[in-house]
C-alpha cells in the first residue's frame, strides 16, 4: 500500500464493521454497561456517519481520491470455471449517498432510543441495542455490496434483524405474531429473489453490479453482460443457459429481473406483499422509524436502483415496476384515510410512498426515484420519531381519538412533526414536494412518450396525492389540534433532549433537503441547481469504467427499453409547471378537506359517511383474509399431500435404504471376525479375484 | 519469493530438509534416551519431537511458498541419481505428515503421562514420519519399498506400545502379520515389474513400456496389480483393509490418529507417483492393464464398505476407524477418474486437498477420543452422553471435525469433498459420483450420533471431568481451528495442490 495516498475509501469497510463491533459489545457486555449498551451503538454509528460523510465528500471530489471505488474484500473459494463468489465494496454516487442516509438515520434513532427505551425503563436493553446495531450493520453492508450474492446475504440479515426487533416485546401476544408475519411474508418474496440470484449466476457467472478490474483484467458486471447479450454478443455460458430455458435474451432478462423483484416487493412492502408492514408497528417506535426510513423497506427499492442497468434492458419489467408502484401508492393511501392509530396511518403512508419510488424507477425516472428515497428517508424517520414522542407523552396510547391539543404542550414535537407532514403531503417548499413532483413529472412525460402503461400508473399516483394530503392533515389535526380528549392528553408526559434533538435535526432537514434537486426552478431559471441530477450523473470513471452512471442508464432506457419523453402540454417548462401545479393543487385539496372535516376544538368521526367503503377500508381490502385463505385452504392441503408423498414414498425409500444398509453393515461386521488368519485368507482371495478378472479381460492366460 | 535451490541460494540436497529435520530429531531423541534411559520427562521428549515436527512442517510450507521443485522454478529436483525426487507433491505431503505429527506429539504429552519408554515412542514416531516423507519423494520402486518399510515397522511397534494392554498388543501383532503379507505382495509385484521392464526407476519404467520392449504384458499386468495391492494395504483400502479397524481400535488413540491420517496419506502419495509416473495411463492402457478401472472398483468398494460398517459400530473409536476406511475410498477417486478426467491435475489435486484436510479433521477426531480416554469416559456412543456440559470447547471442536468429515460446510472437508465430486462428474464417472454422495449422506448419520450424544443427550453422571490436559486440549483445538480455517481459506490450498499435481502429467 506504500506510495498510495490515503483516502477515505480505506475506511469504508469500517462503516459496517463499527456497528458490528457495537453489536458484539452490546450482546456480550451490554448488561453490565450503563444505558444497556446504547453508548456503544451511538459511538459506532457516529463513527460510521463520519466515515460515510468523508466517503461522500471523496466521491464529490472535495476530499482527495477517485470519484468511485471498488475493492474485493474476501474471495470465498477459487477453482477452475467456478462462479465468482466474493464479498466486496463498491462506492459510487448512489451508494455513497445511501450510506450517509442510512448512517444518519441510524445514528438519530440510537439517540432517540435513549428517550424511548431507557427513560421508559424497558428491560432487555442489551438485546435491543445489539439487534439495532446488527440491523444497521446489515443494511450498511447491503448498501456497499458490490455483487448480488453479498447483497442477498445482507438482505436476509436485514430480514432477520427486523424479525428480532418487531418481536422485541416477545412476552406480549401481538409482537411475536407480527414478527413472524413480517418474516414469513418477506421470506416469500425472498424465495423468488434467491432463485433470481441463482439464475443470474448460472447465466452470467458473476453477480457483480459494476465492471471491476481484478488482477489487471476487467471483470464485467452482469448488467453489462446482459447488455452485450441484447446486442447479440452472447457469452458462451449465457447462451448455454438460454438454450436450456429456450427463451430470447430479453425474455430471460425480464424473467430474472422479475424474480429479483419478488424480493423487492416483499421487503419494500409493495402490493400484494405489503401486509406485513402495518402489523410491524408492534415493534418499538424507533425501530419502526429505522425500518421505514432507512433500512428494511428502503433495501428493496435500493436494490432496483443498484441494478438499474439490468432493469433498463427490459421494458416489461419496467412497466410492471411502474404499475405496481402506482397501484400501491393509491391503494395504501386509501387505507390510510380511515386508520385511528397514529402509527397505522404512518405505516400505510410508507407503503404508499415506496409506491411512488417504484413508480419513478419503473417509469425511467432514476433520479426522481433516488430523490424521493432520500427525502422520504428524512421525513418518514422524522414522522415516526415524532409519533414516538407523542406516544411517550400519551403513556403508550396510540389512538389519535384519545389525543388532541398536544400542540401547546409539546411545541418542538409539533413543529418538527408539522414539517414532516408538510413534506409528506407534498406542500411547497418542503422536501416531499420537490421529489414527489419530479416522480410524477417523469412518469407523465415518459408515459406521454409512447408508454400508455406509465400513464395509467401516473394517474394512480396523482390521485394518491389527494389521499396523502387528506390523511396527513387528518393525523396532524387529530393529534395536535383541538381540545384534549382524554386526561392523558391534558397532562402529557414530558420528553427530554434525547427525543428533541433528533426531531430538531430531522425537522430542519425535512424542510430543506428538497433543495438538493429543485428541478422546476432549475428549468425556469437555467441555473444548474439540480445537484442530485449532476451527482448521480457521476464522473467519467463511474460512467465509462464501472457502468453505473446515470447517462449510461438514460441511453439504455432510450435505446433498449424504448422509454422516451414527450411533453403533452406545450413545451418542457409548461408541462413541468402544469404537473407541479396539479399535484400541489391536489395535495392542498386533500389537506383542505381534512381541515374542513377535522379542525375545530371537538372533531367528530366522519368515516361512517363512507358506508360500505369504510368496512372495506377498515379491513384493508380483505388482503389479510385472502392471504390467510390462500395459506389455509390452498397451500395447507397441498403441503399435506406433499407431506404424505414425503412420508410414504420418500421416507419409505430412505428407511428401506437405511435398513438395508444397516443389515449389510452388520454382515460386513461379521466378516471382521477378529481372527487374523481369516483376514489373510480374505486378503489373498481378494487379490486373486482382482488378478483373475483382469487376467481374463486382458487375455494374459 | 526467490527460487531457492534452483537459483543456487541453497544447495540441491536441502530440498530434502523436511525429511532430514525429522530424521535428525529422531536421532536427537535417541541421544537423549541413551543419556537418560529411564527418563520420564515427557515435557522434554514431547517438546523436542514437536519442535522437530514443526520445523519440518515449517520448512515444507516455506518451500511450497517459495516454489521449490515446482515448474515455475525449474521443475522437480532429482537427488541421488534420480532415486529421490522433491517436487510440489512431495513437499505438500511432507507438510501433511509433519503437521499431523506435530498435533500427535503435543497430544501424546498428556496421553503418555506416567508411561515408561516414552523416548522410544517419540523416536519411533519420528522415524515412521521420516519413512513417510521419503515415500513422498521416492522415485524408484526400490526406494519406495524401503521407505514403505521404514514407515511400517515403527508403526507396528507403536500400535503395540501399551505393552500391558491386551488389545494393544493383539492389534500390533495382527497389524504386523497383515503388513508382512501385504509387503510381500508389494515386493513381489515390484520384482515382476522389474522382470518385465528391467528398470526400477519410475520414469525409466514408463520409457521401457512406451518403447514396446517390455517382456510380457501378463507379467507386467500381474506386477502392477500386486503393486496396487501394496498401496491398498498402506491406504487401508478394500480388500487390504482388515488390519485397520483392529489396529486403530487397539492402538493408543494418538497413534490411531497418526496412522489413519499420515500413514494413509503416505500410501496415497506413493500411489499417485508410481501410477502417474511409472505407469501413465496413455502408455499402459492397451499394453497391460487399465489401472483406472481397478482403482474405480477399489474406490467404490472401499467407501461403501467403510461407511456401511461404520454405521453399525457401537464404539466411537471403531466407528472412526471404519470411517477412515471410507475416506480412503473418497481419496481414491482422484486416481480412479484420471483416465476420463477433463482436467487430470484438478482430479489428482482434489485427492491431495482431501488428504490435507483429512489430516487435520481426522487426527483431531482421534485426539478427541484420546481426550475421552484420558478422562476415563467409556468407549461407546452412550458413554459420550452429555459430554458437552463438561467440556464444551473440546466438544465444539469434535463437532467441527465430525461434520467436516461428513462434508458439511463447517470445515474444509466441505470443499475437498465438493472438489472430488466435481472431479468425478467432470470425468463423467457417475458411479463414483453417486457412491460419493450416497456414502457421504450415510456418514452424516453415524457422525451425527456422536454429536447428538455429546450435545443433546442428558449426562448419566457416571464420570467427572476433573482436569483439562493442556497438551491434548491444545492439539484438539489447533486441529479444530485449522479445519475451520481450511473452510474459509481454501483458495491457496487448492491452488497449490492443483499446481503440484500438474507436474505429474
Amino acid at each position: 500500500m506504500a506510495g498510495e495516498t490515503f483516502t477515505a475509501y480505506a475506511l469504508v469497510p469500517a462503516i459496517a464493521a463499527l456497528p458490528f463491533a457495537a453489536f458484539l459489545v452490546s450482546l456480550l457486555f451490554g448488561r453490565y454497561m450503563p444505558k444497556g449498551g446504547a453508548l456503544a451503538g451511538i459511538f459506532a454509528m457516529g463513527g460510521s456517519l463520519a466515515i460515510s460523510i468523508a466517503t461522500l465528500l471523496t466521491v464529490a471530489g472535495i476530499l482527495p481520491g477517485d470519484p468511485a471505488y471498488h475493492e474485493t474484500i474476501w474471495q470465498f473459494a477459487t477453482g477452475i470455471d467456478t462462479f465468482d463468489l466474493h464479498l466486496g465494496v463498491y462506492i459510487d454516487p448512489l451508494s455513497a449517498l445511501m450510506l450517509v442516509i442510512v448512517s444518519l438515520i441510524s445514528f438519530l434513532v440510537f439517540v432517540f432510543s435513549l428517550g424511548y427505551m431507557n427513560d421508559e425503563g424497558e428491560t432487555g436493553l442489551a438485546r435491543y441495542y445489539a439487534s439495532l446495531s446488527l440491523f444497521s450493520f446489515s443494511m450498511l453492508a447491503f448498501v456497499f455490496a458490490d455483487n448480488i450474492l453479498m447483497a442477498f446475504m445482507f438482505f436476509e440479515l436485514v430480514g432477520l434483524c427486523s424479525f428480532l426487533l418487531i418481536g422485541f416485546w416477545f412476552r406480549e401476544d401481538a409482537p411475536p405474531s407480527a414478527a413472524k408475519k413480517a418474516f414469513l411474508v418477506t421470506r416469500f418474496g425472498d424465495f423468488f429473489f434467491l432463485i433470481g440470484v441463482v439464475g443470474i449466476f448460472a447465466t452470467f457467472g458473476t453477480g457483480l453490479f459494476a465492471n471491476v478490474t481484478r488482477d489487471g483484467s476487467t471483470v464485467q458486471s452482469f448488467p453489462a453482460l446482459a447488455e452485450q447479450m441484447m446486442n447479440g454478443q452472447t457469452p458462451a455460458m449465457a447462451s448455454d443457459m438460454l438454450d436450456i430455458v429456450g427463451m430470447s435474451p430479453q425474455a430471460w432478462i425480464t424473467v430474472l429481473g422479475l424474480l429479483v423483484l419478488g424480493g423487492v416487493v416483499g421487503k419494500s412492502a409493495q402490493f400484494p406483499l405489503h401486509t406485513w408492514l402495518p402489523d410491524a408497528m408492534e415493534g418499538p417506535t424507533p425501530v419502526s422509524a429505522l425500518i421505514h426510513a432507512a433500512t428494511m423497506v428502503a433495501a428493496g427499492v435500493y436494490l432496483v436502483a443498484r441494478m438499474y442497468g439490468f432493469y433498463a434492458l427490459s421494458p416489461t419489467a419496467l412497466a410492471i415496476i411502474a404499475l405496481t408502484g402506482g397501484f400501491t401508492a393509491l391503494f395504501a393511501a386509501s387505507m390510510g384515510v380511515v386508520k385511528q392509530e397514529i402509527k397505522q396511518v404512518l405505516a400505510y403512508s410508507t407503503i404508499s410512498q415506496y409506491g411512488y419510488i417504484m413508480l419513478a424507477l419503473g417509469s425511467g425516472g432514476y433520479v426522481a426515484g433516488v430523490f424521493h428515497l432520500t427525502t422520504h428517508a428524512v421525513f418518514k424517520a422524522l414522522l415516526f420519531l415524532g409519533a414516538g414522542s407523542v406516544i411517550i407523552a400519551m403513556h403508550h396510547n396510540e389512538n389519535m381519538w384519545d389525543m388532541g391539543g398536544l400542540k401547546d404542550k409539546m411545541p418542538v414535537t409539533y413543529y418538527a412533526f408539522l414539517s414532516g407532514s408538510l413534506a409528506l403531503a407534498g406542500i411547497v417548499p418542503f422536501s416531499g414536494f420537490w421529489s414527489k413532483d419530479e416522480v410524477l413529472f417523469e412518469a407523465l412525460i415518459h408515459g406521454a412518450g409512447g408508454n400508455p402503461l406509465f400513464l395509467v400508473a401516473w394517474a394512480m399516483g396523482l390521485l394518491a396525492v389527494f389521499f396523502t394530503g387528506f390523511y396527513t392533515f387528518r393525523m396532524v389535526l387529530l393529534t395536535f389540534h383541538g381540545e384534549p380528549r382524554t386526561e392523558t392528553a391534558e397532562d402529557p408526559h414530558g420528553v427530554r433532549w434525547n427525543v428533541k434533538f433528533p426531531l430538531a435535526v430531522l425537522g430542519i432537514l425535512a424542510a430543506t433537503v428538497g433543495f438538493i434537486n429543485m428541478a422546476p426552478i432549475a428549468k425556469l431559471t437555467n441555473l444548474h441547481i439540480d445537484f442530485l441530477h449532476t451527482w448521480l450523473g457521476g464522473s467519467e470513471l463511474v460512467a465509462e469504467e464501472f457502468g453505473t452512471g446515470l447517462h449510461h442508464y438514460e441511453v439504455l432506457l432510450e435505446e433498449v427499453a424504448g422509454v422516451s419523453a414527450a411533453y403533452p402540454i406545450g413545451g418542457e417548462v409548461t408541462t413541468m409547471l402544469a404537473s407541479a401545479a396539479v399535484s400541489l393543487g391536489l395535495a392542498l385539496a386533500g389537506a383542505g378537506l381534512a381541515w374542513s372535516l377535522y379542525s375545530g376544538p371537538e372533531p367528530v368521526e366522519h368515516t361512517n359517511k363512507l358506508g360500505g367503503v369504510k368496512t372495506l377500508l377498515m379491513h384493508n381490502y380483505y388482503q389479510d383474509e385472502y392471504q390467510v385463505w390462500l395459506a389455509r385452504d390452498v397451500t395447507l392441503p397441498l403441503s399435506r399431500a406433499a407431506d404424505r408423498f414425503d412420508q410414504g414414498i420418500i421416507d419409505g425409500i430412505v428407511n428401506g435404504v437405511s435398513s438395508v444398509s444397516l443389515l449389510s453393515g452388520d454382515r460386513v461386521r461379521r466378516i471382521q471376525t477378529g481372527v487374523v488368519s481369516n483376514y489373510a485368507a480374505l486378503l489373498t482371495l481378494g487379490l486373486t479375484i482382482l488378478l483373475v478378472v483382469f487376467g481374463l479381460v486382458g487375455g494374459w492366460f | 519469493m526467490i527460487p531457492l535451490q534452483s537459483a543456487d541460494v541453497l544447495p540441491q540436497w536441502t530440498a530434502l530438509a523436511p525429511a532430514l529435520a525429522l530424521a535428525t530429531t529422531a536421532l536427537v531423541l535417541f541421544v537423549i534416551d541413551s543419556i537418560d534411559p529411564d527418563s520420564m520427562d515427557s515435557g522434554l521428549l514431547a517438546g523436542v519431537s514437536t519442535i522437530g515436527a514443526l520445523a519440518s512442517a515449517g520448512i515444507s510450507g516455506w518451500f511450497l511458498v517459495a516454489g521449490t521443485g515446482m515448474s515455475r522454478t525449474g521443475g522437480a529436483i532429482e537427488l541421488f541419481g534420480g532415486q529421490l525426487v522433491v517436487d510440489g507433491m512431495a513437499l505438500f505431503f511432507m507438510f501433511v505428515f509433519a503437521s499431523v505429527l506435530a498435533l500427535v506429539t503435543v497430544a501424546s504429552y498428556d496421553y503418555l503421562e506416567g508411561q515408561p519408554h516414552q523416548a522410544e515412542y517419540y523416536s519411533l514416531m519420528l522415524l515412521a514420519t521420516t519413512g513417510m516423507a521419503l515415500m513422498a519423494s521416492a522415485n524408484s520402486l526400490a526406494t519406495a519399498f524401503v521407505s514403505l518399510e521404514l514407515a511400517s515397522l515403527p508403526s507396528f511397534a507403536l500400535v503395540a506400545f501399551l505393552k500391558n494392554n491386551r488389545g494393544s498388543v493383539e492389534a500390533g501383532l495382527k497389524y504386523f502379520l497383515i503388513g508382512a503379507l501385504s509387503s510381500s505382495v508389494f515386493v513381489y509385484g515390484i520384482s515382476l515389474v522389474y522382470a518385465a521392464t528391467g528398470r526400477l526407476q519410475l520414469a525409466a519404467i514408463a520409457d521401457v513400456i512406451a518403447s514396446g520392449e517390455a517382456l510380457d504384458p501378463g507379467v507386467l499386468g500381474v506386477g502392477i496389480l500386486m503393486i496396487v495391492g501394496g498401496v491398498a494395504y498402506k491406504t487401508a483400502s478394500v480388500p487390504f483393509h482388515f488390519w485397520a479397524p483392529e489396529a486403530y481400535e487397539g492402538a493408543p488413540a494418538p497413534v490411531s490418529g497418526f496412522l489413519s491420517s499420515a500413514s494413509k496419506a503416505a500410501g496415497f502419495v506413493l500411489a499417485f507417483r508410481i501410477f502417474t509416473v511409472a505407469f501413465p495411463l496413455d502408455v499402459i492402457t492397451g499394453v497391460a492393464v487399465d489401472w483406472g478401472v481397478a482403482f474405480t472398483a477399489l474406490a467404490v468398494l472401499t467407501m461403501t464398505l467403510g461407511n456401511f460398517a461404520a454405521a453399525t459400530q457401537d464404539t466411537v473409536k471403531r466407528m472412526l476407524a471404519y470411517s477412515s476406511i471410507g475416506h480412503a475410498g473418497y481419496a481414491l477417486i482422484g486416481l480412479a477418474v484420471l483416465s476420463g478426467a477433463a482436467d487430470q491435475s484438478f482430479a489428482l489435486g482434489a485427492s491431495m486437498m482431501h488428504l490435507l484436510v483429512y489430516g487435520f479433521m481426522n487426527t483431531g477426531a482421534f485426539l478427541f477420543v484420546a481426550l475421552a480416554e484420558y478422562w476415563g469416559v467409556g468407549r461407546t456412543f452412550e458413554d459420550y452422553n452429555g459430554l458437552a456440559t463438561q467440556a464444551p470447547i473440546a466438544c465444539t471442536a469434535m463437532t467441527v471435525f465430525l461434520f467436516s468429515l461428513a462434508g458439511l460446510p463447517i470445515g474444509g472437508g466441505f470443499w475437498s469433498k465438493y472438489f472430488l465430486l466435481v472431479a468425478a462428474t467432470g470425468a463423467s464417472a457417475w458411479l463414483l459420483a453417486a457412491a460419493l454422495i450416497v456414502n457421504s449422506a450415510l456418514s452424516l448419520f453415524y457422525y451425527s450420533r456422536v454429536v447428538k450424544a455429546m450435545w443433546i443427550e442428558e449426562p448419566d453422571g457416571s464420570f467427572e471431568v476433573s482436569s483439562y490436559p493442556t497438551g491434548l486440549y491444545a492439539a484438539v483445538i489447533t486441529a479444530g481451528v485449522m479445519t475451520f480455517l481450511l473452510l474459509v481459506g481454501f483458495g491457496p490450498v487448492s491452488a497449490t495442490a492443483t499446481d503440484a499435481a500438474a507436474m505429474l502429467f
